[in-house]
């Protein structure tokens, strides 16, 4: 074939721009920005007012997306790992219908449900109530930093299990057939067989699922009222209500710091397959 | 047949373009809730198109809070170099107002305005300690108070103080927004270091000084311990929205969202309102014109129907429940005695008079919201 | 007696899943609803009534979500069916670091990046405009266009388009004969993502677009946190709809040896 080497340049170049002007652009902005003093000059004093006033919820952030992502991840082997070894196809195909209707629900809207859902005399705890598990004045509100990471977990596990589920599905089945009939329990297959397989696809849907949550900022809005709550939406307050483009972005820049490891990992992945 | 279609869509074309050219586009944008949004759309735009056929009114809206207004100051300032801006009638806060008129982007249209003189009261002279003359025209007057269910509290707490110890008797059983998403929380706040600093009238008339800031420390240590016996709300709707499922007991509101949500089924009619001592901050909401608005004349007529004694009357008292923003002589010849008086069943003029505060001058104003943040918040 | 177990287990995840928006259906239903009743005290349509009348936001809204991602789908599919295809098949210098930035938008949190995006836009005067909206969608739908479309072109076997090529077809014609169809199932599907990522994009547009170009989910937002229950829950519910269908369709596209290429 004679591929001359500069027809797949040129048929990059488009996207690559577009990608480069809209996007790297401002994330080099932004970087410069967060050590922007009001009169121009280098100063570390954004990362200090940021600190000052924000330390909790860059902590809760870390603890919100941490517990999620970890929450995922279980819920995710789970459903995946049924899908493949449950032994009652009904039981199954009712999974596989249930389990996906998250996954096309914009987060949005998943917050507006969650909104009245897990209030203090909400849906979930009326139900309760109706069954007689919890008394009238026992119910408790979810709508804090507990109530995001539930939306989080619930909009963003059927991502992960769809991956997973793929690709514990395009295993070979010889090695769990094997195992059963050595008479391993499922759990066991699970756990010892299939997650180390599907590790990699694991690790690729968590951390894709890490960066999003990081950059959600209609969850923690509509959802948890005030401190604790992400960075994100101190980020949104002080450019919303002052103009505050350094404190901002000293913020995002804090964020950047905290997804760069995950990134790595990625990179270094992403980079080896190729 | 071809050739007479051309013909005919040209002759329309030609037809319509002068027609198209008469309509005016008046951009009225205001911040604040939904609720102003709506009466601009549903209530101010049919009545002016009457009068007016050959304007339409597009009314859009920048969200709740000093954010609301901080967009649309945005807007302006973007746009300073252009010959006309896309803004003819902004509805902004205090604060704001205070800053655009210093800064020359809005135009001094009062006195050329007939309604001009019906307004005297010192909100529309004086903005947080700006002085905005000639510049704005108060839309209402609104007065925030604590509401409570009388199904959950038996009496409620007269003074900030009692209102503490309440909370700490009845934890969470208060919820107030904070001083993100809404102005209500806001007004609460300041209503608490007005309550809990000596110098609460210097704090609203000034001279400002930056040493004073030191002397909160107290109240808002206080304030950071009551944080723990409440819940924070999501903004001005948040809290309706949770004393509505009886989530909350009590819980600072404007007494005209108050109002109409309880006229539209959003709130118990049994819900009562009490104006806490030593008093809790009220806000006008102003109409400005941008200085280079593109329909000058257009916006001049448009705050005028918007401020006459009628359509206060009519549009600000009964349908909204606002404070007039004229003066309340001229709006009070145009209604019953019942209507008039429906604005004052839990709040008496009295009250009013003696519990209702403005808000601080806006370098203690920022002062206050920082110190919040830096004290109470982390 | 292990179907008592399954039902408890289905259940319980049938509550968790579906509970949520069952909510939401019935908020949307609902004309009155306040404490102390568990259900709404007065169901009917006065909402729907309000949410669409003439001169109401929400049509207007609605047409304009999916004119932006209608927009955003031609230019991503623009964009990415050549740089897929240049990926798949083509040599490229600096391969790796074109992967790398193609994969940076999801590699870096995206708030601040509309922030400064938003800030730079009003330079150009693109703030608050429809084009400034899509530009900063097409960006977000990039990602998934590049990588998906990438996927797409690689899984077509190379043995068919060596021979159409020895067959002596030149490079164009076997990319449109061959190539091009073949991959159609995984482009659909990256066409599919993109057009659903922007009518529910709403953190790009709450920075770009506010107060001028409002979408159903700024709208949304907008009545949920102004207490609006009911209409929230019904231009929730306008939004899902294309959610739902697609992802009703969705298991044609979404082949599992697709799937399990992206990243890759």
């Amino acid at each position: 074939m004679r591929d001359s080497g500069r027809l797949g340049p040129l048929l990059v170049a488009p996207a690559l721009l577009m990608v480069l002007a809209l996007f790297v652009y401002p994330l080099g902005y932004s970087l410069i920005t967060a050590f922007e003093a009001k009169s121009g000059g280098f100063t570390l004093g954004n990362f200090v007012k940021a600190f000052e006033f924000y330390s909790i919820d860059i902590g809760f952030t870390l603890v919100i997306i941490g517990l999620s992502t970890l929450a995922i991840a279980v819920a995710s082997i789970a459903i995946g790992g049924y899908l493949v070894l449950g032994e009652n196809p009904r039981a199954v195909a009712l999974l596989r219908w249930l389990y996906r209707w998250p996954l096309f629900i914009p987060f949005v809207v998943a917050a507006q449900c969650m909104r009245s859902f897990l209030a203090k005399n909400g849906l979930m705890n009326n139900t309760f109530v109706a069954l007689g598990i919890l008394e009238v004045d026992q119910t408790t509100g979810f709508l804090d930093w507990r109530g995001i990471v539930i939306t989080f977990v619930w909009k963003q596990t059927p991502f992960v299990a769809l991956l997973v589920a793929g690709a514990m599905a395009s295993l070979d089945r010889s090695t769990i057939e094997a195992a059963r009939n050595l008479g391993a329990s499922r759990l066991r297959i699970l756990v010892e067989i299939l997650v180390p397989q599907v590790m990699p696809t694991l690790v690729v849907g968590l951390i894709l699922s890490f960066v999003t949550m990081m950059s959600v900022l209609s969850v923690p809005l509509m959802i948890s009222g005030e401190s604790p709550t992400m960075m994100t939406v101190d980020m949104a307050f002080r450019i919303n209500n002052y103009g505050d483009y350094g404190t901002a972005n000293a913020l995002g820049f804090i964020s950047y710091l905290l997804t760069a490891a995950c990134a790595w990992v990625y990179l270094k992945r992403a980079v080896r397959q190729t | 047949m071809k050739r007479s279609l051309v013909l005919a869509t040209l002759a329309m074309a030609l037809a319509a373009a002068p027609a198209a050219a008469q309509k005016t586009t008046l951009n009225v944008v205001t911040a604040g809730d939904q609720n102003m949004v709506d009466y601009v759309k549903d209530y101010l735009a049919p009545r002016f198109e009457q009068t007016n056929p050959n304007a339409t009114v597009k009314a859009v809206g920048t969200g709740p809070g000093d954010a609301g207004s901080q967009k649309i100051a945005e807007k302006l300032q973007a746009q300073k170099a252009n010959a006309a801006w896309d803004v003819d009638v902004a509805v902004i806060h205090q604060k704001m107002a205070g800053d655009l008129v210093r800064e020359g982007l809005l135009a001094p249209y009062v006195r050329d305005v007939a309604t001009g003189r019906l307004v005297t009261s010192e909100a529309s002279k004086n903005a947080l300690g700006t002085n905005v003359a000639g510049y704005v025209i108060p839309m209402f007057q609104s007065q925030t108070a604590i509401a409570w269910n009388p199904a959950l509290v038996k009496s409620p707490p007269k003074s900030y103080d009692e209102l503490a110890a309440w909370a700490k008797a009845n934890p969470r059983k208060f919820g107030y927004n904070g001083i993100k998403g809404g102005m209500s929380g806001v007004a609460f706040v300041v209503g608490w270091v007005y309550a809990n600093t000596p110098d609460a009238e210097r704090l609203m008339k000034g001279p400002y000084d930056a040493s004073t800031k030191a002397n909160w420390d107290g109240a808002l240590g206080k304030l950071k311990e009551f944080n723990r016996n409440v819940v924070i709300t999501p903004g001005n709707a948040g809290t309706l929205d949770m004393l509505n499922r009886g989530e909350i007991a009590m819980g600072p509101v404007w007494v005209d969202m108050f109002y109409t949500w309880m006229a539209d089924g959003k709130l118990p009619p049994s819900m009562r309102l009490q104006l806490i001592g030593p008093g809790m901050p009220g806000q006008p909401m102003y109409y400005v014109i941008p200085a280079k608005a593109a329909n000058m004349a257009a916006a001049k007529k448009f705050v005028e129907m918007a401020t006459s004694p009628e359509i206060q009357a009519e549009g600000i008292v009964k349908k909204f429940n606002w404070y007039p923003g004229i003066d309340a002589q001229h709006v009070k010849a145009k209604l019953d005695d019942k209507t008039w008086n429906r604005l004052f069943v839990d709040v008496t003029p009295q009250e009013l008079a003696a519990k209702g505060k403005t808000f601080p001058i806006k370098q203690y104003f920022d002062d206050i919201l920082e110190s919040y943040e830096r004290k109470v918040l982390n | 007696m292990i179907w008592v177990g399954r039902g408890i287990a289905l259940g319980l995840l049938a509550f968790i899943v579906l509970g949520p928006l069952a909510n939401l259906v019935l908020w949307a239903a609902a004309e009155q609803w306040y404490f102390p009743h568990k259900l709404p005290v007065a169901y009917g349509a006065k909402f729907w009534q309000q949410v669409f009348k003439p001169r109401g936001d929400a049509l207007v809204s609605l047409m304009t979500s999916i004119w932006i991602a209608l927009a955003t789908v031609a230019a991503c599919l623009a964009l990415a069916i050549p740089a897929g295809y240049a990926l798949a098949r083509l040599k490229l210098p600096w391969r790796t670091a074109i992967l790398l930035a193609f994969l940076m938008p999801q590699a870096f949190p995206s708030l601040a990046v509309y922030i400064n995006v938003a800030r730079i836009f009003y330079d150009f005067k693109l703030n608050g405009t429809m084009l400034g909206v899509i530009l900063v969608h097409t960006v977000h739908g990039l990602v998934f266009a590049v990588w998906i479309t990438a996927a797409a072109f690689a899984a077509v076997d190379r043995d068919l388009e060596l021979a159409a090529r020895n067959l002596g077809g030149s490079a164009l014609r076997t990319f449109l004969t061959v190539s091009l169809p073949l991959a159609a199932p995984g482009i659909m599907a990256s066409a599919i993502f993109v057009f659903l990522e922007s009518l529910d994009e709403f953190t790009g547009t709450f920075f770009v677009g506010v107060p001028d170009v409002i979408t159903l989910p700024l709208l949304m937002f907008t009545a949920s946190i102004a207490g609006n229950y009911q209409i929230a829950a019904i231009t929730a519910l306008v939004l899902l709809v294309p959610s739902v269908l697609f992802m009703l369709f969705i298991e044609r596209f979404l082949k599992a040896d697709v799937l399990s290429k992206i990243g890759a």
